[in-house]
């Protein structure tokens, strides 16, 4: 029984095992000697574990009672967070040291608030929720604020963990309202007493609060206030973090606990969602038309993104859930991408978050500059990048459900929206020159990413290396 | 040839030119030319069989969970439009290798300008919306690589900037068109939306997919109010305004009018929208250009007022009209590329566009003046040429039109319009070519090779050819396509010069008589123009995207300021929201609880709670009241479990509250003593609402639960039934604690004992920092004590030691059949040690303590695992409990339980964790040198004067 339940859950334990090792060692050794080792060991470790779900059986298990659950919805939101956070990882290793913050602690806290995210896709039980939920929350706490030496790091952790708090709190109180109007903890449970109809009022608001609690996870208007300043604050590596696998983890559990928990109640929470994603969708939008910050843009711009990918939601339906699931995988694709950019964007060694700076690149690095704007062109939707083909999924999944206004106020959130990521490629191709350039940043690591995810951005138009499949079916495991 | 293989050429043949430019301009520009023309010979080899009137389709699933399809179908009108942007473009290739100079890297051009012409192709021969938005969006995407093509100029970057701005939103905005339409027929695929025009025109989406759709349609074909971007775009070199801007890619935006017409068109709304913008279109583009000195703006213009008139054609929703339509198309595809390409030849040859300084230029370039006639007498609309045939058409069709009941509108407009276009065709001729010949040319021009002239040569060849042989030239491939434009039904072309004097032969010969008049008092009209103010497109543009950004800057930066206080506000304002929709769809059921009656004792103790707490909030600022107050609020909830016959809540909260209010003192010691004022008292005023309100909300909440059972029955009467029973005492409490939740309270105390040893950890941090040197010179804002340990206190607490730590075994011992328990015992230890600290100083305190409390934590984290532990020696699962009864002469009968055990962990887990979080925070206060070290242990042989009492600590 219990060797049956850690087997399910032994790449979560692998992982954290991995991680309080690597800590104990590294505190007793070395320290930030070993950051460098460590960052790719962790990244390994993630990639291996990536491949052993993905490649694993298949089948819904269930472990600890139904508490954890392993199903192909899991294990699709689990390939995308490691993949990802190995990604960034990767990604960080040289901006980190060259500018000398590089510590030990980093690599483990990705690792642990990966483990976190693992566990939250897989929640089956309100417990086990949170359980995921604060583990990968105070892990990003912490991250937010690595730069101790520089006050906007330090301001955004702390504003972030302040109103993290707060969410928490009221994601609790929704959770203990659930459980006293349904009797149970459990998802499966729980849908038992949303599926006879009426939604009790106790256990409307319990799921209300829920939702509140999620959307500030996922950053979704209007619970996205801190998206902005940590974006800025962050050093960029971890930035480009908060841009990736916190959001297809936050993701996955609010699709996770709508459709197994509050399945049978579509009607009760589709318009919170609708309203939830409209409203991020043109703050998103609006907002950065001013924004000349390129990190601050990035964080309307994962508002917007996470607006997009909530219509799918919204749609409460298989098809929705699909779409929200491919969104999301090639959301993650395109920023890890974009960021690898960002973090090249330096002057004299110091990084430069300005887009003035891009005025005439592609004159000096065209290669890049090609790469930047197939991957702008993706974020902004237009076909015919990958990016178009993720908004049509959730666009065509939310007129099969009937959201029709929803999705003509979604095209033309994009329209305003393709303004800002335009006007970079507009710098760079079309820019008066400025004399503050930036400098040839070739990391080999931070061009292949960038190289690699615009490629895929071309490539996946034709090709989708199954992914297609796995969502599909990943979406059939969890509504069904 | 397969449909698929047309479409792709264009994209697999980009590649050759930018890796054969290599070998030579001539290589690149022969690799681009056969892709070209390769697709064109596959494509005129499927003409025979669409003329016929067949339909050539292609079918292949790419992505079918999204219902795009890579299927391509060509009609009649495919075949019209792919055979002109390949025929154009094959022209525009073999002009372009002559035209571009040697600096320009022309593999480049060729590459995006073929993937530009695979975009258009496939826009044309596409069988699904989806495939179509794709290559729609691809032209926009490379038309913005060849407009920008010529990086030094200003004016290009400007000029590619608005035209993606412009065509790529309009884009955006068509998607959602599209998407509508296919959810209204339910399916993506063209031919099957082209069946289902009454299901479409009966749906209440319908005006919504149509705007979405013109919206598109229109930016794309840069009409009235998007048509400004047209004429700025014409910075780019000559041969791509000649291909994009005259003969394709504005001409999108009309084959998509023309193939969604059989599904949309016919209706008001239809005819209201698409015939009045073109209308508008044609006429304001025919007076703009007429005043324009640059000779591609005035072509540019030409070319916003001739696609209006196509426009304004297929939005009088008649088949004859739509027939004129597709005429024209051909018509102006013919005389404008050939005009823009000589417009290229002057401005090559003289190194000048500016028509004040050109003129005279028959008598040195004969050749190209001839083309340029034919060209522009066509564009005038004068006999025998192609332009005039479609223009009488037009004008035919507008003697037909009634506009809101009005018979004369349309004719009369069209005719000024036809004015205007008359006039500036001439001026093109007369301007440049006619008078004298100047000597003042920045260059000397003279009729260049053939290499640029064969292309507009072969162009106005074909004017000719079509203007007076209409029906042999192009009578069925504009039949078929027009009556692909129409759907059903049949409509025969005939076109013929002389048809009578018809209504619309005056009007052409108005406005022809007209224009010349016009020409002659251009001079004179263009001072006044020039003098009048009008809105400039560009300026209102640029100046509606900065206040946009303005708009957007601003309300970013109202709502982001960075202040938390306002992120907060803003989250319990939608919480707050949300609630309320929860309350207000949510249904509610009857309260199925009896209320309890009220008696005095809980009143008082609620207005105690409510005033104090309203006192914290009124006195925050000064923190040791608020603390005080803080403490009120704890002793009353604690009198509250009391009341309620809770005596071990009571104790756990009582205790509680005492080591909080002693370590929270000790904390603020070492802050200031006031919190300062930063708030408005309008953001006071906000905050007081706001937090009103969420809490009378969730008091609201609270107050509908009780009064209403859970769904499930309570856990309670589970734990009084089994607490005897299965854990072996009597206070359910402690069970619950150390039994039935004893992993819960392993992992609390594990946690107890990590903040402690992350308080030590930060006190640590900060005093070995330069905060060391601060507290150690800090200088008390407020007198001190002078007596830091008065006697009474000492000598008291040391009497009370013992007797304290005998209550904490006693409660300890009780703790599992009655009140007490391993957690309250620990905080009363903790609070008769904490007392010594406070009496004798921690200097002395510290000396007297042998027993790190590190070490205290680690055991009592550890004696809790062994007993858990011991479970599995036993098969049982970890921290599964057991208890006997033992009797031992002369002792009673008593019970012993591995829970107890358990609690000790529990307690000391908890006293090491007070204490060191205790004794970090008095190490900030710990000053060496001024502690007295004996206090209160009077021993005369070493203190003669007595004990030393005075000294500063906290």
């Amino acid at each position: 029984m219990i060797s049956t339940d850690l087997t399910i859950i032994l790449p979560e334990i692998v992982l954290a095992v991995y991680a309080m090792l690597a800590l104990v060692v590294a505190v007793y050794t070395k320290k930030d000697g070993l950051a460098g080792a460590l960052i790719w060991t962790t990244a390994a470790l993630m990639v291996v574990l990536a491949g052993w779900i993905a490649t694993g059986a298949g089948g819904t298990n269930l472990a600890f009672g139904g508490m954890f659950v392993d199903d192909g919805f899991s294990r699709f939101a689990k390939v995308a967070i490691l993949l990802s956070a190995a990604c960034v990882l990767v990604m960080s290793q040289d901006f980190m040291a060259r500018r000398d913050f590089l510590r030990f602690e980093y690599p483990l806290l990705v690792a642990l608030s990966a483990v976190g995210m693992m566990m939250m896709v897989s929640a089956g039980d309100l417990m086990s929720l949170y359980m995921g939920l604060e583990l990968q929350s105070l892990a990003l706490y912490v991250v937010a604020a690595m730069r101790r030496d520089s006050v906007r790091s330090t301001e955004a952790g702390l504003k972030y963990f302040v109103l993290g708090a707060l969410s928490s709190g009221l994601l609790l109180y929704g959770a203990s309202l659930v459980y006293g109007f349904s009797g149970t903890t459990l998802f499966s449970g729980i849908i038992q007493t949303t599926q006879h109809g009426e939604v009790s009022l106790g256990l409307l608001f319990g799921l209300i609060f829920l939702i509140s609690g999620l959307a500030f996870k996922v950053s979704a208007v209007p619970f996205h206030m801190w998206t902005p300043d940590v974006y800025e604050g962050s050093p960029t590596p971890v930035t480009a973090f908060f841009a990736t696998a916190p959001k297809v983890a936050a993701m996955g559990l609010f699709a996770r606990v709508l459709h197994d928990a509050f399945g049978g109640a579509v009607a009760d929470w589709q318009q919170v969602i609708v309203l939830l994603s409209v409203m991020s969708m043109f703050l998103g939008a609006v907002a950065a038309i001013g924004q000349h910050d390129i990190k601050r843009l990035m964080a309307y711009s994962s508002i917007a993104h996470m607006g997009y990918a909530l219509i799918g939601l919204a749609a409460g339906t298989e098809a929705g859930v699909k779409a929200m699931l491919m969104y999301m995988a090639i959301y993650v694709t395109m920023n890890v991408g974009t960021f690898a950019f960002i973090l090249m964007m330096e002057r004299d060694g110091q990084p430069v978050t300005n887009i003035d700076a891009l005025r005439q690149y592609a004159k000096r690095e065209p290669g890049k500059a090609l790469a930047v704007l197939i991957l702008m062109f993706s974020l902004a939707g237009v076909p015919p990048m990958l990016g178009f083909f993720a908004k049509l999924g959730v666009w065509q999944a939310g007129v099969q459900a009937g959201l029709i206004w929803l999705v003509v106020a979604s095209a033309v959130a994009s329209a305003i929206g393709a303004f800002y990521y335009l006007r970079i490629v507009f710098y760079m191709y079309f820019g008066e020159d400025t004399d503050s350039q930036l400098d040839s940043n070739n990391s080999p690591v931070l061009w292949g990413a960038l190289m690699a995810s615009a490629a895929l951005m071309l490539i996946g138009v034709f090709y989708q290396f199954g992914v297609e499949g796995a969502a599909a079916a990943a979406a059939a495991t969890l509504v069904n | 040839m397969s449909l698929f293989l047309i479409a792709a050429l264009p994209f697999l043949g980009a590649v050759f030119p930018a890796l054969l430019i290599r070998a030579g301009r001539n290589a690149s520009s022969m690799a681009a030319g056969s892709v070209t023309l390769l697709a064109l010979v596959g494509l005129l080899i499927n003409a025979p069989a669409v003329i016929r009137g067949e339909v050539i389709t292609a079918r292949l699933d790419w992505l079918p969970w999204l219902g795009l399809n890579a299927n391509f179908f060509l009609d009649g009108l495919g075949l019209l439009f792919a055979g002109l942007i390949l025929g154009i473009g094959l022209l525009i290739i073999l002009y372009a290798r002559f035209y571009l100079s040697r600096e320009d890297p022309m593999g480049q051009f060729y590459t995006y300008l073929l993937l530009f012409q695979g975009a258009m192709v496939g826009i044309v021969l596409s069988d699904n919306i989806l495939l179509l938005l794709v290559f729609w969006e691809l032209t926009s995407l490379s038309s913005f690589l060849l407009i920008g093509y010529w990086k030094h100029l200003p004016e290009g970057r400007q000029g590619a900037r608005m035209a993606l701005a412009v065509t790529g939103s309009g884009g955006l905005a068509m998607i959602g068109g599209m998407l509508i339409l296919g959810n209204i027929v339910g399916s993506y695929d063209l031919t099957v939306i082209l069946q289902n025009k009454e299901l479409i025109q009966s749906s209440p989406l319908y005006l919504p997919a149509l705007i979405l759709i013109l919206l598109g349609c229109f930016t794309k074909s840069a009409q009235f109010p998007f048509h400004f971007w047209l004429p700025h775009a014409m910075a780019a070199p000559t041969p791509v305004s000649a291909y994009l801007h005259s003969a394709t890619m504005v001409k999108a935006g009309l084959f998509l009018m023309a193939r969604m017409w059989p599904v949309l068109a016919g209706t008001s709304e239809w005819f209201y929208i698409v015939a009045t913008t073109g209308l508008v279109t044609m006429l304001l583009g025919a007076v703009i250009a007429l005043f324009k000195d640059d000779l591609k703006a005035l072509l540019a213009f030409s070319t916003v007022s001739h696609l209006g008139l196509i426009t304004m054609l297929l939005g009088f929703g008649t088949k004859v009209a739509a027939m004129a339509a597709v005429f024209h198309i051909v018509n102006h595809a013919t005389f404008k590329a050939a005009l823009f390409m000589t417009a290229g030849i002057v401005d090559h040859e003289t190194h000048t566009r500016d028509i004040k300084k050109l003129g005279g230029l028959r008598h040195l370039m004969p050749l190209t003046f001839t083309i340029a006639t034919i060209a522009s007498l066509s564009m005038a609309g004068i006999p025998p040429f192609n332009g005039f045939l479609s223009k009488e058409k037009m004008l035919e069709e507008t003697v037909h039109t009634v506009w809101m009941g009005s018979h004369y509108l349309v004719p009369a407009l069209a005719v000024l319009a036809a004015l205007f276009s008359a006039a500036y065709s001439f001026r093109y001729i007369w301007h440049v070519f006619m008078g004298p010949v100047r000597h003042s040319y920045p260059a000397h021009p003279h009729d260049p090779g053939p290499g640029l002239w064969l292309a507009p040569g072969f162009l106005v060849t074909l004017v000719v050819l079509i203007g007076l042989f209409p029906n042999t030239m192009v009578g069925p491939l504009v039949e078929t396509a027009g009556n692909a434009v129409i759907g059903g039904g049949h409509e025969h072309f005939h076109a013929k010069i002389w048809h009578g004097f018809t209504p619309a032969l005056y009007m052409s010969m108005i406005a022809t008589v007209g224009g010349i008049a016009l020409l002659m008092s251009q001079r004179r009209l263009a001072a006044v123009w020039d003098a009048a103010r009008r809105p400039e497109a560009k300026e209102i543009f640029d100046a509606l995207i900065a206040a946009v950004t303005r708009a957007s800057q601003w309300f970013t930066d109202a709502l982001h300021n960075g202040a938390l206080t306002r992120y907060a506000a803003i989250f319990v304002v939608f919480t707050l929201a949300l609630a309320g929709y929860a309350y207000s769809t949510g249904t509610m059921a009857a309260p199925t609880r009896e209320m309890l009656p009220v008696s005095a004792m809980p009143i008082v103790g609620w207005i105690c709670i409510m005033g104090a707490t309203a006192c914290v909030v009124a006195f925050h600022r000064n923190r040791l009241l608020a603390l005080v107050l803080m403490g009120i609020v704890g002793l009353v909830v604690s009198m509250g479990f009391n009341y309620l016959s809770a005596p071990d809540l009571a104790l756990t909260q009582i205790s509680v509250e005492v080591v909080t209010i002693v370590l929270l003192l000790l904390a603020l010691n070492f802050m200031p003593k006031e919190t300062p004022v930063e708030s408005t008292p309008a953001r006071r005023i906000r905050d007081v609402v706001l937090s009103v309100t969420a809490g009378l909300g969730v008091g609201g909440l609270i107050y509908a639960l009780l009064g209403r059972d859970f769904s499930a029955p309570s856990i309670a009467d589970y734990h009084l039934e089994n607490s005897y029973s299965g854990g072996g005492g009597t206070n359910v409490v402690n069970v619950i604690l150390v039994d039935f939740r004893g992993f819960d309270t392993f992992g609390e105390i594990t946690v107890l004992g990590i903040a402690a040893v992350v308080i030590y950890a930060l006190t640590e941090a900060i005093l070995s920092s330069r905060v060391r040197a601060r507290l150690l010179n800090r200088v008390m804002d407020t007198p001190q004590a002078g007596d830091a340990h008065p006697l009474m206190m000492v000598v008291a607490t040391r009497v009370m030691m013992p007797i304290a730590l005998m209550v904490a075994a006693y409660i300890f011992f009780r703790g599992h059949n009655l009140p007490g328990g391993g957690f309250i015992a620990g905080l009363i230890a903790a609070i008769a040690v904490i007392m010594q600290y406070m009496a004798s100083g921690f200097g002395w305190a510290a000396e007297r303590q042998r027993i790190p409390y590190h070490g205290i934590i680690g055991s009592g984290v550890l004696v809790a695992a062994v007993t858990g532990m011991g479970a599995w020696f036993n098969g049982l699962p970890f921290l599964t409990s057991a208890f006997g009864y033992v009797h031992i002469e002369p002792l009673e009968e008593f019970e012993l339980a591995t829970a107890a055990l358990f609690d000790l962990g529990v307690f000391l887990a908890v006293v090491g964790a007070v204490m060191l979080a205790l004794e970090s925070l008095a190490r900030f206060a710990w000053q060496p040198g001024i502690i007295p070290e004996h206090p209160m242990d009077i021993n005369p042989e070493r203190d003669e004067d007595g004990p030393q009492t005075s000294g500063q600590e906290a």
